[in-house]
C-alpha cells in the first residue's frame, strides 16, 4: 500500500509555533527588555516545578548543564566515578567529564533503562553518584536504582531530559532523586526556542547552590561566593517554555495514545518487530518510540520510500564512541545494550500526527516483513 | 533629569525589523546552529579582521572553551587581573585551573611587570582584561608571552571594536572571547558569547566543544560541552552588528565630552590617561573619584544612574581568599575598588544628559560636600 507524495514526517515542530501564540507573547514581552533572569523565569520556574511535584527547579541554559550543575552541586568532581548507562545522548557521560569525574557504565534492560542488577558490581570507594535515564520518556526503575544509593550512601541524579511529565505511581521524575535534570532543546515534549534546560529538586540547599553556580557565583551584584558558571535559562526561552508547558499535558497524552495504537498494532508482527515490555503504574510520555527491528538497514531506506522518517537513538552506544576510548570499554563490555543498538529504530510519534499516519506507517511495516 | 544607565529600551524601541525575522524563525524551526549564526560568525569575523569566529552560550563560556582547547586543565596556572568581572576568573575555575592574579596600572589595565612576576612553571597561559573597553598594554605582554612560550586569550568581552595602533582586540592572542550580553556594545536578547581565531586547529576544536563533541550526529569525537549560540540571538546579532561602529562613535564621543567636563575637577576627581594609541570603545566610562560612596549617593539621588565596575577586587572576594589571596597583595586594585565610579556612555546619551551629569558632579565637588 503505498501512497505516492505521503509523508509522515518524524517532527513537526513548526505545527507547535503555527498559532502566533509565542511571537505574541515574545514581542510583548521583549519591549520590557528583560532579557537576563527576572521574573519570567521565576513564574516559569515554579510552574515546571509543580508540573514535576517538585520542591525547585532552577533554569539554566540546557540539560547538559543540568546534569552538570547537579553533580557539581552534590560536590561530584575529580578522582569520583559516576555511574550511568551507556545507551543516552552522549550529553549525560559528557556531563559527568564535564564535571572532572569519570562515568562508569552499567548495562541496560529490555526497556532500554538501566538495569539495576548490574549496579553493586559497578559500585567502588570512589563512585559518587548514580544518574539512571528516563530514556525514550520512561522512567528508570527508581525504587532498585534508590535501594542500592541508598546501601551506599550515593546521590542519585534523574537524567529526565527526555522524560517531562513522566512517572512512577504518583511520583513524577524529577522529584525522585536528588536531582533532576530536564532538557528543553525543541525536539523535546516540552521545547523551547533554543537551547535551556531544568534543574529539580526537592532540597532548598540544592536548589540554592545550583542557582548560585548558574550566575557566577553572585550573592548579589558584588559578593561572589564561590566561582561559578553561567548558565542562565534566558528570559525570552522562559517565555516560550511558558507558552508551550500549558499544552504538555496534552502532548503526552497523544504521544501515549500514539504509542498505545502502536503497541498494539505492531505485536503481531514479533519476532521481526519488538515491542519492549510495558510496566503497569508507570507513565512513559514516549519523546521517542523506539522498537527494536530485523534487517534494519534495508527496513530504514525501504520507509524512507514510502515517505516515513524514522531515526536511530543512538547508532553507537557512548562507550564505543571515540572520546570514550580512554575509559577503558571494548565491544562485549554491555551485551544487551550493544545487541539493541543493532536494532532500535524510533517511529514517528509526535503529537500532530493523525491515526491515518500511524495505520499508515504500520501498514508499510506489515508490508515490509512478509508473513 | 533622569540619566538612566542602560538604554535598552531605546535600542529596541523599534524592532519590527527583528520581529519579524524571530517570526519567520519560528516557521522554520532552525532553532539550534541554524544559518542565522553562520551568517552572524562570518560577520563577526570580518569586523575582527579575523579567520574564524565561532558563537557560543556566553563569553564566560567564550573564555571557558578556548582554554579548554588549549588543553589547559587541573595543576595549571591562568594569569589575569585581579580588578575584572568574575567570570574572567570564573572560566579559568571551571577549566579546572588556578587563576594567578595580577595588579592593576593606574589606568585600570593589568600591569605587564605584575604578569612577569606571576609566571610559575605551573602557567598555562595569560588571559589579559581589555578591561572596561580600553585594550590591555598587548605590545610588553606579547613580548612576555613569547619568551615563556605562553598562549595569550584575549578577554575581549566589552572591547568590541577596540584597537592598539590601528590593531583590533583579538588579533593579538590565539584566541579571544566576547560576549554579547545585553548590556555589552554589541548585544542580544539573552546570553551569547562569541570566539575569534585565526588558528583553524582552534577553530574546528571548538565547534566540536560547543556542541557535544559531535563530529557529526552520530559519532563522538571528544567529550565535550553545550554552548552553542542559539540562533535567535543570532538573528539579533545579524541586526545589531552593522550598527556596531555607530554605537562605539556614540560612546566614544560621550566618553570625550565626559572627560572634558570633568577634568578641571581634578585632583578630586582623577580621570585616567587616555592613550593617543589606542582605540578606548568605552563599555564602561570610569574614574577614581574623592568621597566616592557619597558621589554615588548624590548622583542617584539626582537622577543619574551610577555604578561600580567592581566595589571587591576579585581577590579579596570570598571565593578568591579561598586561593591564598589577602589584603594588600594588589595595592592598585585595592585603592581602585574604593574611588572608581562608573557614569552611563551608553549610546543614547543627549547632549544634555552628559552636560547634566557633569554638572551634578561640579556641584557635588563645589557644594554637596560641604552640606
Amino acid at each position: 500500500m503505498t501512497e505516492p507524495g505521503r509523508r509522515v514526517t518524524y517532527m513537526d515542530l513548526p505545527r507547535q509555533f503555527a498559532d502566533g501564540e509565542v511571537v505574541r507573547r515574545v514581542a510583548e514581552e521583549f519591549s520590557r527588555c528583560r532579557f537576563v533572569l527576572g521574573p519570567q523565569v521565576a513564574e516559569f520556574e515554579s510552574r515546571f516545578a509543580r508540573l514535576c511535584g517538585a520542591a525547585h527547579a532552577v533554569g539554566l541554559n540546557s540539560g547538559t548543564d543540568a546534569l552538570f550543575l547537579a553533580l557539581k552541586a552534590l560536590g561530584a568532581g575529580a578522582g569520583d566515578e559516576v555511574i550511568t548507562v551507556p545507551n543516552s545522548f552522549v550529553a549525560t557521560a559528557g556531563a559527568i567529564v564535564m564535571a572532572g569525574a569519570t562515568p562508569v557504565f552499567v548495562d541496560v534492560n529490555a526497556e532500554y533503562l538501566m538495569d539495576p542488577a548490574g549496579l553493586e558490581d559497578a559500585i567502588t570507594p570512589r563512585t559518587r553518584a548514580i544518574i539512571p535515564v528516563h530514556l525514550t520518556g520512561n522512567p528508570a526503575d527508581m525504587d532498585a536504582v534508590g535501594a542500592v544509593a541508598s546501601r551506599h550512601r550515593l546521590a542519585v541524579i534523574e537524567d529526565a531530559a527526555q522524560a517531562v511529565g513522566a512517572s512512577i505511581g504518583s511520583r513524577r521524575v524529577g522529584s525522585i532523586g536528588e536531582a533532576g535534570a530536564f532538557s528543553l532543546f525543541p525536539l523535546k515534549n516540552l521545547g523551547v526556542a533554543g537551547d535551556g534546560g531544568m534543574l529539580t529538586t526537592n532540597s532548598a540547599a540544592v536548589a540554592d547552590r545550583v542557582r548560585l553556580l548558574r550566575h557566577h557565583g553572585l550573592r548579589n551584584r558584588d559578593e561572589v561566593e564561590v566561582f561559578g558558571y553561567n548558565s542562565r535559562l534566558d528570559t525570552l526561552q522562559a517565555i516560550v517554555g511558558d507558552a508551550v508547558l500549558a499544552g504538555v499535558e496534552q502532548v503526552a497524552e497523544t504521544r501515549i495514545r500514539h504509542a498505545q495504537l502502536y503497541d498494539r498494532a505492531l505485536a503481531p508482527l514479533a519476532p521481526h518487530v519488538i515491542v519492549p515490555p510495558r510496566r503497569a503504574g508507570v507513565r512513559q510520555v514516549f519523546h521517542t518510540y523506539v522498537v527494536q527491528v530485523e534487517a534494519r538497514d534495508r527496513l530504514m531506506p525501504f520507509l524512507e520510500s514510502r515517505g516515513v522518517e524514522t531515526k536511530i537513538h543512538y547508532p553507537i552506544p557512548i562507550h564505543l564512541q571515540k572520546a570514550a576510548e580512554s575509559l577503558g570499554y571494548k565491544r562485549g563490555s554491555f551485551p544487551v545494550c550493544e545487541a539493541q543498538t543493532g536494532r532500535i529504530l524510533s517511529l514517528p510519534v509526535h503529537e500532530y500526527l493523525t491515526d491515518d499516519d500511524l495505520e499508515y506507517v504500520v501498514a508499510q511495516l506489515m508490508e515490509f516483513y512478509p508473513r | 533629569m533622569r540619566v538612566p544607565y542602560s538604554s535598552l529600551r531605546e535600542q529596541f524601541a523599534d524592532s519590527e525589523a527583528i520581529l519579524r525575522d524571530i517570526k519567520g524563525l519560528l516557521e522554520t524551526t532552525q532553532f539550534t546552529l541554524g544559518p542565522a549564526v553562520a551568517r552572524f560568525e562570518a560577520a563577526f569575523a570580518r569586523i575582527c579582521g579575523a579567520r574564524f569566529a565561532v558563537g557560543v552560550g556566553t563569553g564566560t563560556d567564550a573564555l571557558f572553551l578556548s582554554l579548554k582547547a588549549l588543553g589547559v586543565g587541573p595543576g595549571d596556572e591562568v594569569i589575569t587581573a585581579a580588578n575584572t568581572f568574575i567570570a574572567t576568573a570564573g572560566a579559568i575555575v571551571a577549566a579546572g585551573a588556578r587563576p594567578a592574579f595580577v595588579d592593576a596600572t593606574d589606568d585600570f589595565n593589568i600591569d605587564p611587570a605584575g604578569i612577569e612576576r606571576a609566571i610559575t612553571p605551573r602557567t598555562r597561559a595569560i588571559m589579559p582584561v581589555h578591561y572596561a573597553g580600553q585594550p590591555a598594554r598587548m605590545g610588553a605582554i606579547l613580548l612576555i608571552a613569547a619568551a615563556h612560550r605562553l598562549p595569550v586569550v584575549e578577554d575581549a568581552c566589552q572591547a568590541i571594536g577596540a584597537s592598539v595602533d590601528g590593531r583590533l582586540v583579538s588579533s593579538f592572542g590565539v584566541a579571544a572571547g566576547f560576549s554579547l550580553h545585553p548590556l555589552k556594545n554589541l548585544n542580544v536578547w539573552g546570553d551569547g558569547g562569541v570566539i575569534v581565531t585565526s588558528s583553524e586547529e582552534l577553530d574546528a576544536t571548538l565547534r566540536l566543544l560547543r556542541n557535544h563533541g559531535l563530529r557529526n550526529r552520530d559519532e563522538v569525537e571528544i567529550f565535550g560541552y553545550n554552548s552553542r549560540l542559539d540562533t535567535l540571538h543570532a538573528i539579533v546579532g545579524n541586526h545589531l552588528i552593522t550598527e556596531v561602529e555607530a554605537i562605539t562613535a556614540a560612546r566614544i564621543r560621550n566618553a570625550r565630552a565626559l572627560d572634558a567636563g570633568l577634568l578641571p575637577l581634578a585632583p578630586r576627581v582623577r580621570i585616567p590617561a587616555r592613550h593617543a594609541n589606542e582605540r578606548h570603545v568605552f563599555h564602561l566610562y570610569m574614574f577614581e573619584a574623592d568621597d566616592r560612596d557619597r558621589l554615588r549617593a548624590y548622583l542617584i539621588e539626582r537622577g543619574v544612574e551610577a555604578k561600580i565596575h567592581y566595589p571587591v577586587p576579585l581577590h579579596l572576594q570570598p571565593a578568591g581568599r579561598r586561593l591564598g589571596y589577602r589584603e594588600g597583595d594588589f595595592p592598585e586594585a585595592e585603592r581602585q575598588a574604593k574611588r572608581i565610579i562608573t557614569l552611563p556612555v551608553h549610546q543614547h546619551l543627549s547632549q544634555d544628559q552628559v552636560d547634566y551629569m557633569v554638572e551634578v558632579v561640579t556641584d557635588f565637588y563645589g557644594t554637596g560636600s560641604r552640606r
